[in-house]
């Protein structure tokens, strides 16, 4: 065969031009066709970015349908303090910001603006707020010169609005931007259409009360576009676009009306009494204290107010480091806890229901066993004695009575008797004590009932915090008028007393009552996404011998002869009966926390009560005092119907 | 080949001549270059009109002057007997041997690290481009002289003729070119006859001299590395591979049927580079997908299978010699530019000949389709 012949090569010429186009195909099939969707990805990625525009929050309205939390715009202008170290005249630039901002009806200082720059963030990195809320023509100028001021940035926020200020701020909470950290971690909700309510690095977020624990909802769903850029990142047009919607609304159980009340008559109390004497001379300190109103029909909470407490308007463009440490410490305690939720207290007296009813329901005792009350019970050997207060002797007196004039010696002896069993342990239980209650707000406190079993676990493990592991009778003395071994919170007595107002059903006590649409209007059914419903969390098994001497010896407290008969005085108790128990629990070197646990009107509960005010002294002088106030109100409400429901009926 | 007796015939009657050129004109080749020339000017335009509103229509005009001038170029290099050109293809040959060597002294102009381009007014002169016609032709001229009969001494001449402008554009530097010029040196020699020993040795020594420029003082560290860069495409190091990955990426979006003409986003945002060059066929890939690109790669197949064939048809070598080398540098130019775009080449710039836009390849390739079409016109005469 000839090797050199033309035709020949030319068959080989031909053959390798046909393998050079087949691996063209070959190669154009694999791109276009079998990877083309995994290329596409990054293509798309490559010439876009997203610009996320944060929508409003949902609204938050109380029981009867008034706005307590509402938006509104605000024109924010900022300087960028990393930006402005690079700037060469900086004084020039911020003289020139300040006679744009004067000039334009939002008349600033230098040295403001100074002070503002120099200010501790606790976010170095965020821009820094230097006025807000100015007018358009300065955003008009700042856009129109905008190479004129470098550094200076500005931006429509749509920020939160307080329309009754501090009031409820413990329940509301406040937003604030997202750190880094939670922008990894959390899980965005989903608006009603299904679409994910994505977070940005500079998303805002719920930070405290519902805000925080209903962020799901109330995020807004941000505006998502995705803008084309050019291989230079230039924007050159629109991809796509979804606008941004609103959050979902969402109404609570508060009523704004009940709250304002009940964080006034708990402030003003608590003024009065600071720094005046309580009857052993201990000097009340007043500094805190906490109320809830519960309604014991649902569990729905009506009020919770917490002194001191703060104005969340403070959070939402940004707080600064000084006034954050301030806040934690208005007269001695911190305006950040929500002490209705989170506070811990020995119950005193008001642990007397639990106790009256694990002793009624073991058959220890029935309505009319009596005992003679000298005013000191004694117990053990070597012989402990435990004391009334004051030295009171209450004679001879049968349950009843001892709940009425609040005899601890005959609960000394209840506690005595049931000594060696978790009786009371088991009744506080049922009631819901020893455990978070559940409410849908954060960081809830679980307060201990302790056993025989629990302390000895408790000494074993930090020995030297519990020096004493073993349990003896004084013990079980002492728990049963709620010192020492028990520590509750205020929503737990509350809710406790509510068990026992309705008959014995325990409620995880809610704030929020439903879920709305964005954007709604409370009253329309249409606009509801969903109502919470009531849970019941556990049961109190309260037979008519069981609940009718406590129902009776709660009902004399307010009357003449009980322990808060001063407070009431003047109430009409026969138009609005006021069923309660004091309680006065001591604190070592401290004046006595005052409790005081209600519910009302008597014969059909619909709100229970209960007030907790530290280092303030007796029950009735502070708490009593205090949750008066508030029946007033509720009294007027229930007996003339004011304030009634507008957006249908709750009964 | 047709019987003698026929051709003979026909010369004695002049006015129903069926040998007569224009009777012998290839219909498919025609058909072929027109299409390709359109979709040429719509991938220019669309690569290079820019994001808007205000497109720019300047490359367009370019491009629409340089398609007349390559269709006037076209016409008359098949006008004249090809046989008649023979005699020209040494002066052509030298006269594009002086400009690569004017290229470089400092009349030159100086661009993406080349020396490779003349500035004349608005327009650049490419004198490489020209060159691979001249070597075609001067290489046809030498191997139709040889008839076959190819000792050492007539391979060095033709390997020298070769040679010079290869180095000289490799002074420039342009390996692309070089390349080109390589591949279709290989080839006419192949069907020239060149034996098959000489065959296999120039193999070895090609392999050795690429491997060599690859390594040469002439190429700097990007250059290599565009060159490379299809081997590894994982190498994030290599700066490179972002016009690939762009690319790729482009003529990934055009899936199956294309995002449409003017609707390639990759296109229009400026995201791969040169596209109205050498990576044109993004810009045809994305916006008429697998389809479009496909049928454009077919309509190349189908040039080459025409030129292949008229290779065969001519009437003599010199014809044959001129085919293969116009059928390599298409075929050539096709697989590495296409390839290149698609990341099985090395990224070389070279143009996609008749689609690219440059007034240098443009012409040239006209010119050089005139001459095949001149051989096939002829092939009775």
């Amino acid at each position: 065969m000839d090797t050199t012949s033309p035709r020949l090569r030319m068959s080989i010429l031909g053959v390798v031009v046909i393998a050079c186009f087949v691996a063209l195909f070959a190669r154009l099939w694999y791109l276009q066709v079998m990877e083309a969707p995994a290329l596409a990805v990054q293509a798309t990625a490559n010439r876009t970015r997203t610009v996320a525009t944060e929508a409003p929050r949902g609204r938050i309205f109380d029981s009867k349908g008034r706005v307590i939390v509402d938006n509104r715009t605000s024109l924010i202008v900022s300087i960028d303090r990393n930006e402005l170290k690079k700037v060469k005249n900086r004084d020039d630039l911020i003289a020139r910001l300040a006679d744009v901002l004067t000039a334009n009806g939002a008349p600033i200082k230098i040295s403001t603006i100074e002070k503002r720059l120099s200010e501790k963030k606790a976010d170095q990195l965020q821009a820094v707020p230097i006025a807000t809320d100015v007018t358009e023509e300065v955003i008009h100028h700042l856009s129109e010169y905008a190479e004129d001021f470098p550094a200076v940035s500005y931006e429509r926020k749509t920020v939160r609005v307080y329309p009754y200020g501090m009031t409820a701020s413990n329940i509301l909470g406040y937003t604030g931007r997202i750190t880094a950290e939670t922008l990894k971690s959390l899980e965005p909700g989903t608006d009603p259409d299904g679409v994910s309510k994505t977070y940005q690095p500079d998303s805002i977020i719920g930070l405290a009360g519902v805000e925080s624990t209903y962020e799901k909802e109330l995020r807004g769903t941000p505006g998502i576009e995705l803008v084309q850029v050019d291989s230079k990142n230039r924007p050159v047009g629109t991809e796509s676009y979804q606008p941004p919607k609103s959050g979902n609304d969402i109404q609570l159980h508060i009523d704004i009306e009940v709250q304002i009340r009940a964080e006034q008559a708990l402030a003003d109390r608590l003024a009065v009494l600071r720094g005046t004497a309580q009857k052993d001379g201990t000097k009340r300190g007043a500094p805190a204290g906490s109320v809830v109103v519960l309604d014991p029909r649902d569990g729905g909470v009506v009020a919770l107010a917490s002194e001191p407490s703060y104005d969340p308007q403070e959070f939402a463009n940004g707080i600064s480091q000084e006034r954050y440490l301030q806040l934690q410490n208005v007269n001695g305690a911190s305006a950040l806890i929500d002490r209705s939720i989170s506070g811990q207290y020995a119950p005193g007296s008001t642990f007397k229901l639990v106790t009256a009813t694990a002793a009624l329901s073991n058959g220890l005792i029935d309505g009319n066993s009596s005992i003679y009350d000298d005013g000191v019970y004694k117990v053990g050997n070597p012989v402990q004695e435990f004391k009334n207060s004051g030295d009171q002797k209450n004679g001879n007196i049968n349950v009843v009575r001892a709940l009425t004039v609040s005899s601890d010696v005959y609960f000394y002896w209840l506690g005595d008797r049931m000594d060696g069993t978790t009786l009371i342990q088991d009744s506080a239980t049922a009631y819901g004590f020893d455990k978070k209650t559940g409410i849908d707000l954060p960081n809830e406190s679980a307060g201990y009932v302790l056993t025989k079993a629990e302390k000895k676990a408790l000494h074993n493990k930090y020995p030297d915090a519990y020096p004493n592991g073993d349990w003896y009778t004084g013990d079980n003395v002492q728990l049963a008028v709620g010192q020492n071994v028990v520590v509750v919170t205020p929503l737990q007595i509350a809710r406790a007393y509510a068990a026992f107002a309705n008959g014995g059903t325990v409620y995880q006590p809610h704030v929020v009552w439903k879920i709305l649409k964005p954007n709604s209007t409370p009253s329309k059914p249409d606009d509801v996404l969903r109502v919470i419903d009531p849970v019941v969390t556990s049961t109190v098994t309260l037979p008519p011998d069981v609940r009718g001497p406590i129902e009776s010896g709660l009902e004399g407290v307010t009357g003449g002869a009980g322990t808060a008969a001063s407070a009431f005085a003047g109430f009409d108790l026969s138009a609005f009966p006021v069923v309660g128990k004091t309680g006065t629990a001591q604190v070592d070197g401290k004046a006595d926390t005052s409790l005081f646990a209600s519910y009302g009107p008597g014969n059909s509960p619909k709100w229970v009560v209960t007030a907790v005010m530290e280092e303030s002294g007796f029950g009735a002088e502070a708490s009593g005092e205090v949750t008066r106030h508030i029946y007033e109100l509720l009294a007027n409400q229930a007996l003339t119907g004011a304030g009634t429901a507008t957006t249908g009926t709750r009964d | 080949m047709l019987p003698q007796s026929i051709s003979s015939r026909a010369s004695n009657r002049s006015r129903r001549d069926p040998t007569a050129p224009l009777r012998h004109v290839d219909p498919v080749l025609l058909v072929c270059v027109g299409i390709l020339a359109v979709v040429g000017l719509v991938a220019v335009y669309s690569a290079t009109r820019g994001p808007g509103p205000d497109f720019s229509k300047s490359y367009l005009v370019k491009q629409t002057i340089f398609m007349v001038i390559g269709a006037g170029a076209f016409g008359v290099f098949a006008a004249v007997d090809y046989r008649k050109l023979h005699d020209w293809a040494w002066a052509f040959y030298g006269f594009t041997t002086f400009l690569l060597v004017l290229v470089i002294s400092p009349f030159g102009s100086q661009s993406h690290g080349a020396q490779s381009w003349f500035a004349l007014g608005p327009f650049q002169l490419q004198p490489a481009e020209f060159t691979k016609l001249s070597l075609i032709g001067a290489l046809a001229f030498l191997l139709s002289e040889f008839r076959g009969d190819i000792d050492l001494r007539r391979l060095v001449a033709l390997l020298a003729t070769a040679g010079l402008p290869m180095a000289l554009i490799m002074l420039q530097p342009d390996l692309g070119e070089t390349l080109i010029l390589v591949a279709m040196t290989m080839a006419i020699l192949l069907v020239g006859g060149l034996p098959t020993k000489y065959i296999a040795v120039l193999t070895i020594v090609g392999v050795i001299g690429v491997v060599g420029a690859l390594n040469s003082p002439l190429l700097a560290e990007y250059q290599r590395n565009r060159l490379t860069a299809f081997v590894n495409p994982n190498d994030k190091s290599n700066a490179a591979l972002y016009n690939i990955e762009q690319s790729q990426q482009a003529i990934a979006n055009g899936r199956i049927t294309g995002q449409g003409l003017f609707d390639g986003p990759q296109t229009k945002l400026g995201f791969v580079p040169e596209q109205q060059t050498d990576f044109i066929f993004t810009a045809v890939a994305e916006q008429f997908g697998f389809i479009g690109s496909a049928t454009v790669l077919l309509l190349y197949g189908l040039l080459c299978y025409r030129i292949w064939r008229i290779a065969q048809v001519s009437k003599d070598s010199f014809g044959t010699y001129i085919c293969v080398g116009v059928l390599v540098m298409f075929a050539f130019s096709a697989f590495e530019n296409v390839g290149m775009a698609m990341g099985i080449m090395p990224v070389t710039g070279i143009p996609l000949l008749l689609i690219s836009a440059g007034g240098s390849s443009t012409i040239t390739a006209f010119a050089a389709l005139g001459l095949v079409l001149n051989v096939h016109m002829r092939r009775f005469q």
